[in-house]
């Protein structure tokens, strides 16, 4: 193995993208807070929908991610792969947890339950439980190979799982029907443009998070090398 | 031919040394019961409402059955380096793990076929004579579900510091679609609904065996990497 | 409205508290890494 002794630096755009992030996050705010109408049956509660549902679309995409870089490390064995697919695992369960906090209280508000098992925040919770799986396994495992190997082929099963999971759970629900429905909410243009503004805020949040974790771990692999290194020149 | 033949072996060594020591059976098999007498203390069984929890019921003693021996199945591998030998065998990868799989299943169904009576008698449930072949099916396709990914992921959690605890945390999230369509592809089998009710949870849970069997075939060879 | 606040209020905690936890992790790498390379530097001369 060769030794590098570069520090590992930051992107180059790594500010440019941290700026990015805020820029848009608080746009999607001022669209959310200060321009957008609000829903007419549900009233202010109804603003919760756009950064609930952008968390659920890139949580979604994160453990997409996940997937794909776990194909990656086993195809190349390359340990970069590796790092992306920890780092996107931790940033989706980061966004399926606020899925899963913003939801009951959207839910309290306008049917006035805090937990419905719907078919969607169901998967959600399961969805949850995948992925904190698969960071467990992460940390039963000391060797990097062994870590890194176990958890694509996790990643990998997880996410051919999650289909089955939502069918099962959609007919599980059809057949108990819920008391209180959550489907319907009529949408204003202005409401789709303020929902796809959140969602490009969130996607570059997501962005910024994955380049800061990645940055991380690649210090922390470096870590792991000097170490070894001097425990090889001591003994 | 080969590979049938391979797959044989493995089973046949699995029951081997199982018969000779019982130590799985024996603990599978009381933990079961034990599983049924805790139910019993913890809702009465002379009250109505038993009937309608007792598919749930069967099926939590199975689960955690399950888990006890999927737990050994690779573990007990690692004394003497075993599992270097299994994968010495000049065969596929993957006959490994169908092997395992078909003795876990013969486990399992060990374990069903001596508590489902035992559940029905002590809950003093009545099993419909009409029901019963659906039902075989129904338990049928949910514990070769449960074992197909428990069997791989048992392999995976093997190789942990703490696989026993490992396990069960990884496997539960994954087979949720077979925990859902066993219990209510047997609940309405048992109510003797009509069969419209329940064959697309007999669908569902034939299309996860189906996945869960393919998987296995692609990625078994990266688990047992060395 | 109080929801909605709370609702917002979670997704900033959230969202921080991950982006702390990170910045956090950083400091104390960076800090390993430095002493490190300090004895490797030593080690070799």
């Amino acid at each position: 193995m060769k030794y590098d002794y570069e520090t590992p630096r930051k992107w180059k755009y790594h500010n440019i993208l941290a700026w990015t992030a805020f820029l848009t996050v608080s746009a999607a705010l001022y669209l959310i807070f200060m321009w957008v109408p609000n829903e007419k049956i549900q009233g202010p509660v109804s603003k919760i929908i756009y950064f609930h549902v952008s968390s659920a679309w890139l949580a979604f995409f994160a453990f997409f991610v996940v997937m794909v870089c776990s194909i990656a490390y086993l195809k190349t064995k390359d340990l970069k792969w590796d790092i992306i697919s920890h780092v996107s695992a931790e940033v989706g369960v980061l966004f399926t947890t606020i899925v899963l906090v913003t939801g009951p209280i959207w839910g309290r508000a306008s049917w006035n339950a805090w937990w419905t098992w719907d078919h969607r925040l169901t998967t959600t919770l399961i969805l949850w439980f995948i992925y904190v799986a698969y960071l467990m396994i992460r940390s039963a495992f000391n060797e990097e190979e062994k870590k890194a190997r176990f958890s694509a082929i996790f990643g990998i099963i997880g996410f051919i799982d999650v289909p089955i999971v939502w069918m099962s759970i959609r007919w599980w629900r059809t057949i108990h029907p819920n008391i209180v429905s959550s489907g319907g909410f009529a949408m204003d243009p202005s409401m789709v443009q303020t929902l796809l503004a959140s969602l490009a805020a969130f996607t570059v949040l997501y962005f910024y998070l994955l380049e800061k974790g990645i940055f991380v771990q690649r210090i922390r692999s470096q870590v792991e090398l000097l170490k070894q290194r001097i425990t090889e020149e001591n003994s | 031919m080969n590979t049938l033949n391979g797959i044989r072996a493995i089973i046949w060594k699995d029951l081997a040394s199982e018969f000779r020591t019982k130590e799985l059976l024996s603990s599978m098999l009381i933990f079961a019961v034990l599983t049924i007498i805790v139910f019993v203390f913890a809702f009465d069984p002379t009250k109505d409402i038993v009937r309608q929890v007792f598919p749930g019921m069967v099926w939590v003693c199975f689960l955690f059955a399950g888990i006890l021996g999927l737990n050994r199945s690779f573990v007990s591998e690692k004394t003497n380096d075993c599992i270097t030998g299994l994968i010495l065998c000049p065969v596929d990868r993957s006959v490994i793990y169908f092997g395992k799989m078909t003795a876990n299943l013969i486990y399992i169904s060990i374990v069903e076929i001596v508590t489902l009576p035992l559940f029905a008698v002590l809950f003093n449930y009545r099993i419909p004579l009409k029901a019963v072949l659906p039902l075989v099916l129904v338990i049928f396709l949910g514990s070769l579900g449960f074992i197909a990914v428990g069997t791989f992921l048992s392999a995976l959690s093997a190789n942990a510091r703490s696989s026993e605890i490992l396990l069960p945390v990884i496997l539960f999230p994954i087979m949720v679609p077979v925990i859902l369509g066993a219990v209510q592809a047997s609940a309405a089998v048992l109510a003797m609904a009509p069969a419209a009710e329940w064959i697309s949870w007999i669908k569902i849970l034939a299309a996860f065996d189906a996945i869960f069997l393919a998987i296995p075939l692609v990625l078994f060879e990266y688990i047992l990497e060395v | 409205m109080s929801y909605l606040f709370a609702a917002y209020l979670a997704i900033w905690i959230l969202i921080f508290a991950y982006t702390l936890i990170l910045g956090r992790r950083e400091k104390q790498l960076q800090e390993e890494l430095f002493l490190l390379k300090k004895t490797v530097g030593r080690n070799k001369n």
